[in-house]
């Protein structure tokens, strides 16, 4: 995993820089993982909630039922994927685009 | 993934520990109500007979309120319980009026000493004690944290197989890591779902997204996925409501099953409704159907709860987390697979300090740290719980607000140990805390004995089996915990391992 490698061995820092880089890849990553990966969950199973073509009220519990293990995929993939920038790009990527694209369905007819 | 598995294991541990051994508590929610109300004895009633006993109270006392909601008795639960939903009141503050608990066989109040019983636990199991909807948000994080665990912790296994038969006592790492392993992987089906399935319980509030996807106003799904009747005002014209009596034998005859629950909305009024829900030892799906009257003449309105798959399967999660649909033989399984919960969780701290400690040097400061907050928790809680228990027998039965005394003293205590035990030595602190736990756990058939009629030789020889169960089960809890004083006080510092080994240690 990415503990192992490249980011434990501290490369020359720039002069004045307190915090270690490593830092703020770990935030970055943690933050994408748990805040951003809620929103990319809740986006895509609501998506599936609105887009299914079943019974609303049977679409809309599959999304409910499904979103903590949605969630708990990209959430620990963030930590499996070695690139954060990769990690931070796409998760937050499927929240946005998938939240514009539930903004402009709008609510089931 | 090993090393996340270790970090959302320490961050979250601490917490889950405390919610499995309370929710654990809380599969006997009401065993430990009517331990801990011994001057009221349950006399079987049908739930018709409870049914028009509770309504024959409300309309003395609550006759023109919004709402009245009436959990009825059953096998393990002796008593009534009514909430009322009183008028809005545009003076008054909003305030929602106490519970009200009710002698089934006479509808009159129950009189017996104030506590909040198994429900105490129940609630903090979810809610951690802390203020809506704060707790409640916590304890999710929690457990997708515990999820999280868990899937990462089965990922680290290549030798999950190996793992059922591998118990290696005293080697120090080692054998924490195989504790952390058996109680962990023997039980991992009942971990992944009790997990989910809490999420579950909750997922309205966690995840509500896929409602406002679907539906403007959210209590039209409520209405469409749990049977919640359909909102009628009230006309304001008085007409009296029928026996309920009869209303209860015609939906047990629908339902094939007893009446747990009974809603009377606007009683009185023309437009009254009364809706009636299964009881959920019916069926493994929690959300067990629903069907409702007109208040004004008893005619059946409508039913609710022929369900699609999807509702099927959130209502089975449901029920599998709360157990309700358990007899005897699966509940006390459910209990047992719950301290494993516990164990693994408990194990899993450990290891973590296990792994980090090098003989002879001086531990790091967050190594000292993770170290007392293990003492404090697991050794600490488990104290608390006893002293929630022995609160209820020693503090006078007529006290003013003694259910918030005994709540106060559950914490106050585990409070004290967590601080105090930090002036003891690290190997010490767990002896003595297991120790005390010990103790009080043994001290609560003495105390039950002696302070009421209900006590040990009482209850068997009177065939009085829940008091006698219940002092037996504390008697082998306080017998769990002399053996984890036993333990710790035998143990030596072990070398760590000396060859690394090809397997994984986490942590």
């Amino acid at each position: 995993m990415f503990m192992h490698g490249r980011i434990l061995k501290p490369g020359p820092f720039p002069k004045g820089r307190t915090v270690r880089p490593v830092v703020w890849t770990m935030a970055l990553r943690s933050t994408t993982a748990l805040v951003g990966g809620y929103a990319a969950a809740a986006v895509l199973a609501t998506l599936l909630a609105r887009l299914l073509p079943i019974a609303r009220v049977e679409a809309t519990n599959w999304g409910m039922v499904l979103s903590f293990a949605i969630y708990a995929g990209i959430a620990l993939w963030c930590f499996h994927e070695h690139r954060v920038l990769r990690v931070a790009a796409l998760v937050w990527g499927i929240a946005l685009v998938g939240g514009g694209l539930l903004w402009l369905l709008g609510v089931r007819p | 993934m090993a090393w996340i598995h270790g970090w959302l294991g320490l961050l979250a541990g601490w917490i889950l520990f405390a919610m499995f051994l309370t929710g654990t508590a809380s599969y006997f929610r009401p065993e430990i109500t009517q331990w801990m109300q011994p001057e009221f004895r349950a006399k079987p009633v049908t739930s018709a007979h409870a049914a028009e006993s509770a309504v024959a109270h409300m309309q003395r006392v609550g006759a023109d309120d919004l709402q009245w909601y009436v959990y009825l008795p059953d096998a393990r639960t002796a008593v009534t319980r009514v909430f009322e939903q009183r008028k809005p009141d545009p003076k008054a503050p909003r305030r929602r009026a106490p519970e009200i608990v009710l002698d089934p066989a006479t509808g009159d109040v129950v009189r017996a000493r104030e506590t909040r019983g198994g429900e105490h636990f129940y609630r903090f199991h979810f809610q951690l004690q802390l203020p809506h909807p704060w707790g409640r948000w916590l304890a999710g994080l929690c457990a997708m944290f515990m999820l999280g665990a868990i899937v990462s912790g089965v990922i680290t296994h290549k030798r999950i197989f190996a793992d059922f038969f591998t118990l290696r006592w005293n080697k120090g790492q080692r054998s924490w890591l195989d504790a952390h392993n058996v109680s962990a992987v023997l039980a991992l089906p009942y971990h992944a779902m009790i997990t989910y399935t809490g999420l579950i319980t909750l997922v309205a509030m966690y995840m509500p997204w896929p409602v406002t996807a679907n539906y403007a106003k959210p209590a039209d799904f409520a209405q469409a996925a749990f049977g919640t009747p359909t909102e009628r005002a009230a006309q304001g014209t008085a007409k009296p409501l029928v026996a309920i009596g009869p209303l209860v034998a015609d939906a047990e005859r629908r339902f094939g099953a007893p009446v747990a629950t009974l809603v009377v909305r606007n009683p009185n009024d023309a437009a009254s409704r009364v809706t009636l829900y299964r009881h959920a030892n019916a069926s493994l799906n929690g959300r067990g159907p629903s069907v409702t009257y007109a208040g004004s003449d008893g005619r059946f309105l409508e039913g609710a709860g022929g369900v699609g798959p999807a509702l099927a399967t959130a209502g089975v999660m449901l029920g599998l987390h709360v157990a309700q649909f358990a007899g005897p033989a699966l509940r006390w399984a459910y209990f047992v697979l719950g301290l494993t919960g516990a164990a693994m969780v408990g194990t899993g701290l450990l290891l973590w300090t296990a792994k980090r400690r090098k003989p002879g040097a001086t531990p790091f400061f967050g190594l000292k740290l993770v170290e007392r907050l293990n003492i404090g928790v697991i050794a600490g809680l488990p104290i608390g719980m006893a002293a929630y228990l022995l609160a209820n027998r020693l503090i006078p039965a007529e006290t003013a607000n003694r259910a918030d005394a005994e709540v106060a003293t559950m914490f106050w205590t585990w409070g004290a140990v967590a601080v105090l035990q930090v002036l003891r030595p690290a190997r010490r602190a767990w002896t003595e805390g297991f120790a005390i736990g010990a103790a009080a756990f043994a001290a609560i058939p003495v105390v039950d004995t002696l302070t009421t009629s209900r006590g040990l030789p009482g209850s068997i020889l009177t065939g009085d089996t829940l008091f006698a169960a219940f002092d037996f089960a504390m008697l082998a809890i306080a017998a769990m915990l002399a053996l984890g004083a036993w333990r710790s006080a035998r143990s030596r510092p072990v070398a760590k391992i000396r060859k690394p080994q090809s397997e994984t240690v986490h942590a």
